[in-house]
């Protein structure tokens, strides 16, 4: 019996216990929250690469997945509350924006924990020129360095002097990458085209269609999506805008609505709104007339990247 | 005649120390969470943007190997404690077998279980290969020499843990082995000092302690498994070759010691 009572006893202030351990929890919880009126600053990393290759020891695969995934909540966390702030979506195309001033670092930890670790080399190419346009040379060329075998590294190096408008260093690279073995033909086609056609939109198309058929991070692909639905925006407005100006043209001022010149956009063979007879941007949102009338632009809506 | 009964005195005892393993809870509450850390895995992956493969590479063998090294520590050190401790030693020894043989039966009773472990973990890893890959994927074979790489690695180890234990208390020896498992990845280090000081006494030092320590660094493969790179037939056989011969020379250390100690 006194056995019996010594159990629930115990068991009582086992529940008991753990209660009052969560309510102490929720309890610290708010009163730090409260106490820290400043804004939260930024995390610091303890370790540079070298450091913690050492202190991995047979581990450093293992250490190299957690910084890549740590660079992976990194910039989530810093878009979730860019957009919770600005009240918007951000979406990865205004980068500057996020100040990701930690990502550089979380990925060079993650490539020298393992040199051979090609994702963090791909997202640091799509990532990292729009605010670090020297890191990500610098991360990609440390890759070659380690991999020097590896022609996709040279795809992503060409990518950033290609985005960086330096058209002879990215038809360099491009060219470097198609000499190794395995490279694909289209690395040589590629080389030549930039190094003929520069920033042109064909070669921006091909580009960035390269890097989606090699890519197999998800994020990277639906980021290229949108550089690619981006492409195809700027053809459509230079279709919309001289369909304007025909109308403009014939009926001497610009129109007030897309209705007045749903007859000229048919021909165009654009995709057009059926209810507002506006042309659809490739994200499926209709574009708006700007300017009384007599241009087109995005809408703040639309998926589309707007620079 | 003799040598049969020599390895049949040595069957005996590792047999029996292989029944004792598996017996113990502690074996099958590391196997457990080795399991669950690799099953783990599987859902880490989903956070790591199409890197499934390579995490679960990574972590379901260091989590072979790190498993592997408390089980080899905390089992190995306790190997000859525990007998001398129940007094068992004494109708062991007291019948026709050596001290050695009565060492090198409890090693490879060990050495089994590790075996059995390792074999396990790395179906499980496979097993969660097959799972996020939806079937197959060359790296489910590819991982294997690592894995075995892995085993020769743990099998010096427990050859450590044995050595301490012949002659100290399990909670010092559990450290000490411990410590030979870090400075072991850490030889290249060592290697790099000696190159670097300027005193000959220190740079001899540096030099003895890399070539006489175990270098862990031979067996360490998990990083480039990930990417499905397998070594080379040369490097494994050789790693293989240098655990025989380092195991080889930890046991006949902890024979000598053993024989001098005494049980009175």
């Amino acid at each position: 019996m006194s056995n019996r009572r010594s159990v629930t006893a115990l068991s009582v202030s086992i529940l008991v216990g753990l209660a009052t351990v969560v309510g102490i929890s929720r309890a610290t919880d708010i009163h730090n929250k409260e106490a820290s009126s400043a804004p939260p600053s930024e995390e610091q990393l303890y370790l540079q690469g070298r450091t913690a290759k050492r202190l991995s020891l047979a581990f450093n695969g293992l250490a190299a997945d957690w910084y890549w995934m740590r660079s992976l909540q990194y910039v989530g966390r810093k878009v979730i509350k860019y957009e919770e702030t600005q009240s918007g979506q951000n979406g990865l195309d205004d980068l500057a924006a996020l100040d990701l001033r930690l990502l550089p670092s979380l990925l060079r930890i993650a490539t020298t924990l393992d040199p051979q670790f090609m994702a963090p080399y791909e997202y640091g190419a799509m990532i990292l020129p729009t605010f670090n346009r020297a890191e990500a040379i610098a991360l990609l060329e440390d890759g070659i360095a380690k991999n020097p075998e590896a022609w996709r590294l040279y795809q992503h190096l060409g990518y950033i002097y290609w985005q960086g408008q330096d058209y002879s260093k990215a038809s360099e690279t491009y060219g470097a990458g198609a000499k190794l073995p395995g490279a694909p033909r289209w690395m040589a086609e590629m080389s030549a085209r930039t190094a003929a056609e520069g920033g042109s939109r064909r070669a921006a198309r091909e580009m960035y269609q390269h890097l989606y058929e090699e890519s197999t991070d998800d994020r990277v692909k639906e980021l290229i999506v949108r550089r690619i639905m981006q492409v195809d925006s700027f053809e459509e407005r230079d279709r919309i805008r001289s369909t304007l100006a025909e109308y403009t043209r014939l009926v001497g001022r610009c129109p007030a609505s897309w209705r007045e010149i749903f007859p000229l956009l048919r021909k165009t063979q654009l995709r057009v709104d059926p209810t507002s007879g506006a042309p659809i941007d490739p994200s499926g949102t209709p574009y708006l007339l700007s300017k009384q009338g007599c241009d087109v632009d995005l809408d703040t809506a639309s998926r589309v990247p707007y620079k | 005649m003799y040598i049969h009964r020599v390895f049949s005195a040595t069957a005996t005892i590792a047999r029996n120390t292989f029944r004792e393993a598996v017996r113990d809870r502690i074996l099958y509450n590391l196997l457990f969470f080795a399991l669950l850390l690799i099953g783990g895995a599987i859902f880490l992956g989903e956070l790591s943007g199409g890197q499934e493969a390579k995490i679960i590479v990574d972590l379901g063998l260091s989590a072979t190997l790190l498993f592997g090294v408390f089980i080899a520590i905390f089992v190995g050190v306790g190997l000859v404690y525990k007998e001398i401790e129940r007094r068992t030693v004494y109708a062991i020894l007291s019948k026709p077998v050596g001290r050695g043989q009565f060492l090198l039966g409890k090693y490879v009773g060990l050495c089994m279980t590790l075996l059995v472990n390792v074999l396990v973990m790395g179906a499980g890893v496979s097993l969660a290969l097959a799972y996020v890959t939806n079937g197959w994927d060359p790296l489910i074979l590819r991982i294997w020499p690592t894995i075995f790489l892995i085993y020769f690695e743990l099998a010096v180890i427990t050859g450590v843990a044995l050595l301490f234990s012949s002659f100290s208390t399990p909670a010092l020896s559990a450290l000490l082995t411990f410590l030979v498992f870090i400075i072991g990845h850490l030889s290249g280090d060592l290697k790099s000092f000696a190159t670097s000081l300027g005193g000959t006494a220190a740079r001899w030092v540096f030099n003895a302690l890399y070539y006489l320590l175990p270098n862990f660094s031979y067996y360490s493969f998990i990083t480039p498994a990930a990417h499905g790179q397998i070594p080379t037939s040369a490097s494994f056989l050789l790693a293989a070759l240098y655990g025989c011969v380092y195991v080889t020379v930890l046991l006949s250390a902890a024979t000598l010691i053993f024989n001098q100690r005494n049980f009175k």
